[in-house]
């Protein structure tokens, strides 16, 4: 009986520990997807790479999320890989650079590195946008909103499709 | 025994397996939607409370939260909040009280059937301030001060989170029901305007209500947000005939006549590396609402001055405002930290009309200045927060001080002049110069949080909290919260923890006295309610009121399958001990003791506040979460929710043994058991269901309230009301709307006995005033909404 129990918690731990899925959270889910239908509606300078490089610089709140979503598929008729970096210097050769660092300074750095690079930068932080980011995700009254620099995309050669354009609120002026 | 351990691991592995898949194939659903269909997609509420780790998803948390949007405010068709509150949220009630003085001015609400004072309200994270006022009538919430949220305008709300569980540990005295934390509108809102009238359906009760809520956006996402507000609320009246007096309606029995001011900014400035924030309420109301009517021939009528008797009027002005500003930041380490300052005021002024001071004769003003209450908390607050790993940890400092006050009423208001023996303004006695208080205290804490994420499955949380208060002494709480997901769709959460509240400055300082002449020796003595530390309170055995300390268990379930489906049942119990009451009236015929003390201090009569009893509440919540989209882009959203609890009382304290027989029915006797126990419905089930289809949206709100008893053991039933509001909109920017609450005019039962002359089914008083729905019947309104 005793070792009945112990095989119960040994089987209990072991789940515990196991990497479950990132359990119904919606935003992030969310956010995975628009990553790349994003990316899907925009063009950038052509790169000598034959991979599409989505980079997720600090946390990493999708899980195994975007691993799998992006397995197969393609953008830009180019394979998607995902990266991960703690920091700028880590990020490389990105085309989307997802940036969840929660130091402004940092952030700065992250868009600054992302402009200098013809990166979509992309990320949840306020002040994105206006600070140069290229879309920022705002999650408001339970729906997914996106404020879109027009200004620091083409300062980054980055061109942004019309679709896109048409459902977010534009900042057309000066980039930073 | 190998089998059994092959199985389980199978089975817990496979469950593993299935949820990636399961939220792979969710993701690459969503991959095949056009731009619209994803950003048309419903996220689940968030909520801030319950955590210092930030905000998540109401549904992943470690404590039961509910998340009440503005769009379910706004559907509810009420212009106030607790009203609001009562239609959406399980276990909140609120009654519409008649007659019982400050009471019916600034109507208390409770939860999880509790106190008033037993609930915590935040305002973005900042603890709101009590009301001055202490509630000493026969009503729900006797003996308490809680918070006045109908301060609060409504359109500056974005949503209100409900914390179902005993948070002292985390946010410090008050939180021992739970905790609403109102979150008012913040970045991205469109600027708005509205405007409502209603009536009930006897043509009684207007409500004419205009509002503006107007955003400015500025730079780097910071905003400048201004609410204001304007509303009326005309009385109602439901008084039976008075058969003392040829069956005239000579009473006001019914909502006050009220109107509010109110005004709400909340902005954000965001700089270089920080955020300067601040949001701040005010709120001026002018309230009127009858007393008992004296006849033509009570003693207490002059015949000069009311030939016909008359009915005193209670007036009063109440001021309220909060304000909050700090900035936050994150450091080069990046810790999270947050400075903020917020200072909350609450004054309560009495003014009664149409009376008299029957001791003055016939010059006696007929209105008067009865005087103040006022109380005042400052508090600055330090919180830090850093994630290290899949560590969340937390932590701060919080200096708190806070101040009583008590005004006199102008002399006449409360003077025993020589025309008669019968002192005072009646309807409501001047606060007397012996009543004046100014009183203060503070307390300093420190607390901390941590969060810790073992693994996508399983996370714990514990909380600790020291305060130190410098007319109590100190406290600790400890708080140790389980999440745990042994399937996705499946979320397994239970919480232990400790708290306390700490005894409001006015229940320990509140005294109110009238001048009276005694029949025994016909010296003046004064009558009423004596602060826990006036003499004759200490002769009487009073002694310095302890917090109450509380301790809570909650075990729950939650069962998501998909994001647009939920349901959860969660068990919780709070075992509070020294809860404070009111003592009742102390008089000289309690022993020989009794009346020596009483004689040597002027006394005719006394009460005063104790510890007096200990409780044990248990209770069940459910809560059911549906929201659909059509092919067609119709909506559907339902929320389906049950709660129940019970109270008991498991100890009481007897008061000190000079009071002879009465050591314990001077405090708990039927009237004040019945307020701890049964005066509150036992249990109720809400079904909030709306459908949006193009330019229509429909709004379906059931409630069904369970039965309940008032102080002399009558029982009033269950009762179903049925809300409905209809919206079209007109335009982009145009929306009009129309609603009705309580559409079928249901109404509490009627007081079954007849052997009092004003509370009775076919008396004065013919409906119960503890209703949970009130007594006005249906109330329908037409609202015009105008995006700006």
């Amino acid at each position: 009986m005793t070792y009945k129990w112990v095989l119960l918690v040994v089987a209990l731990l072991a789940q515990l520990v196991a990497a479950t899925a990132q359990a119904s959270q919606e935003e992030n889910r969310l956010m995975a997807v628009f990553l790349g239908r994003f990316a899907s509606y925009i063009e950038l300078p052509d790169r000598a790479s034959k991979l599409f490089v989505i980079t997720v610089i600090d946390e990493n709140p999708f899980g195994s999320l975007l691993d799998d979503l992006y397995a197969g598929k393609v953008i830009g008729g180019k394979p998607v890989v995902i990266r991960y970096a703690t920091k700028v210097e880590e990020v490389g050769q990105s085309d989307l650079l997802f940036i969840t660092l929660v130091n402004p300074r940092a952030r700065q750095d992250a868009i600054d590195y992302g402009a200098k690079h013809s990166i979509l930068t992309v990320s949840t932080a306020t002040g994105f946008a206006e600070r140069g980011g290229i879309i920022q995700l705002d999650f408001l009254q339970q729906h997914t909103r996106i404020k879109i620099n027009h200004a620091a995309a083409l300062k980054s050669n980055i061109r942004i499709g019309a679709p896109l354009l048409s459902l977010a609120s534009v900042i057309r002026g000066d980039a930073q | 025994m190998r089998t059994v351990a092959i199985a389980l691991t199978s089975l817990f592995l496979g469950a593993s397996v299935s949820a990636q898949e399961k939220s792979l194939q969710q993701a690459n659903d969503y991959y095949q939607k056009s731009l619209n269909e994803l950003f048309n997609i419903e996220t689940p509420a968030k909520a801030e409370v319950g955590s210092r780790t930030g905000a998540r998803e109401a549904l992943e948390s470690e404590v039961p939260i509910d998340v009440i949007t503005a769009a379910q405010l706004e559907s509810s068709g009420f212009t106030e909040l607790s009203k609001a509150l009562m239609k959406l949220v399980p276990g909140f009630n609120s009654p519409r009280p008649t007659g019982h003085d400050g009471t019916d001015h600034s109507p208390p609400f409770t939860l999880r059937g509790l106190n008033p004072d037993q609930v915590l309200v935040l305002v973005n994270g900042k603890r709101l301030h009590q009301s001055s006022l202490l509630n000493v009538n026969i009503s729900v919430g006797r003996g308490t001060s809680g918070v006045d949220i109908n301060t609060i305008p409504l359109r500056s709300i974005e949503r209100i989170e409900v914390l179902r569980d005993g948070a002292a540990a985390q946010y410090g005295s008050d939180a021992i029901a739970g905790i609403i934390n109102i979150i008012l509108k913040g970045y991205g809102q469109d600027s708005r305007a509205s405007v409502s009238y209603g009536r009930t359906s006897q043509g009684d009760g207007v409500v004419r209500q205009a509002d503006v809520f107007y955003s400015v956006p500025l730079k780097n996402d910071g905003f400048v947000n201004l609410t204001v507000e304007g509303r009326d609320r005309g009385r109602t009246n439901r008084a039976g005939p008075d058969s003392r007096f040829g069956n005239a309606i000579d009473h006001l029995i019914g909502e006050t006549d009220a109107q509010d001011g109110q005004l709400a900014f909340n902005a954000e400035v965001a700089a270089e590396a920080l955020t300067i924030y601040a949001h701040g309420l005010l709120d001026r109301r002018a309230s009127s609402a009858g007393a008992l009517y004296r006849l033509p021939t009570d003693a207490r009528n002059n015949p000069v001055l009311y030939p016909n008797g008359f009915l005193p009027m209670m007036e009063p002005k109440i001021s309220d405002y909060s304000l909050s500003a700090g900035v936050r930041g994150v450091s080069e380490g990046n810790v999270r930290w947050d400075l903020s300052l917020t200072r909350g005021r609450n004054d309560y002024h009495f003014y009664v009309s149409n009376t008299h001071n029957d001791s003055l004769g016939n010059g006696s003003p007929t209105s008067f200045d009865s005087g103040a209450t006022a109380y005042t908390q400052n508090i600055v607050n330090l919180d830090l927060a850093k994630k290290i790993g899949e560590l969340n940890l937390a932590g701060g400092a919080e200096v708190r001080h806070e101040n009583y006050q008590i005004s006199r009423g102008e002399l006449a208001s409360y003077v025993l002049g020589t025309a008669s023996t019968i002192a005072g303004a009646q309807g409501f006695p001047g606060f007397m110069p012996e009543n004046e208080v100014d009183a203060s205290r503070s307390n300093k804490a420190l607390y901390v949080d941590a969060r810790y994420d073992v693994s996508r499955a399983l996370s714990v949380e514990g909380a600790a909290r020291f305060e130190n208060y410098s007319d109590f002494g100190s406290t600790l709480d400890k708080k140790l919260a389980l999440a745990y997901r042994p399937h996705e769709d499946v979320l397994m959460r239970a919480s232990t923890s400790t708290g306390f509240r700490a005894p409001s400055l006015s229940q320990a300082y509140y005294t109110s006295t009238v001048s009276t002449l005694s029949s025994a020796d016909a010296t003046f003595r004064q009558a009423g309610t004596f602060a826990v530390n006036h003499p004759v309170s200490v002769a009487l055995g009073a002694q310095a009121l302890r917090p109450e300390k509380s301790k809570h268990q909650t075990v729950g379930v939650v069962y998501q399958p998909t994001s647009g489906f939920s349901v959860s049942a969660d068990f919780f119990s709070a075992d509070i001990a020294d809860r404070i009451m009111l003592t009742g009236n102390i008089v000289d015929t309690v022993s020989p003791q009794v009346k020596a003390i009483l004689k040597q201090y002027g006394v005719q009569s006394a009460r005063y506040f104790t510890n007096a009893i200990a409780t044990e509440t248990q209770g069940l919540d459910i809560r059911l979460n549906f929201r659909h989209s059509f092919e067609d882009h119709s909506k559907l959203k339902v929320v389906a929710s049950y709660h129940r609890d019970r109270t008991m009382i498991t100890d009481v304290y007897p008061l000190a043994s000079i009071l002879g027989s009465q050591t314990v029915t001077a405090v708990l006797n039927d009237t004040t058991q019945s307020f701890i126990e049964t005066a509150q419905p036992a249990d109720g089930y809400k079904l909030w269901t709306q459908y949006e289809a193009g330019a229509w949206r429909s709004t379906l709100n059931l409630n069904r309230v369970g039965s309940y008893y008032y102080f002399n053991g009558s029982r009033f039933g269950a009762k179903l009301t049925t809300d409905l509001d209809v919206a079209l909109r007109l335009s982009k920017t145009v929306e009009v709307a129309l609603g009705g609450n309580n559409v079928f005019n249901v109404l509490p039962d009627k007081f079954t006995y007849s052997s009092n002359l004003f509370v009775s089914g076919s008396g004065i008083i013919q409906y119960p005033p503890i209703s949970p729905f009130g007594y006005n019947g249906a109330f329908y309104y037409v609202r015009l909404k105008l995006v700006l």
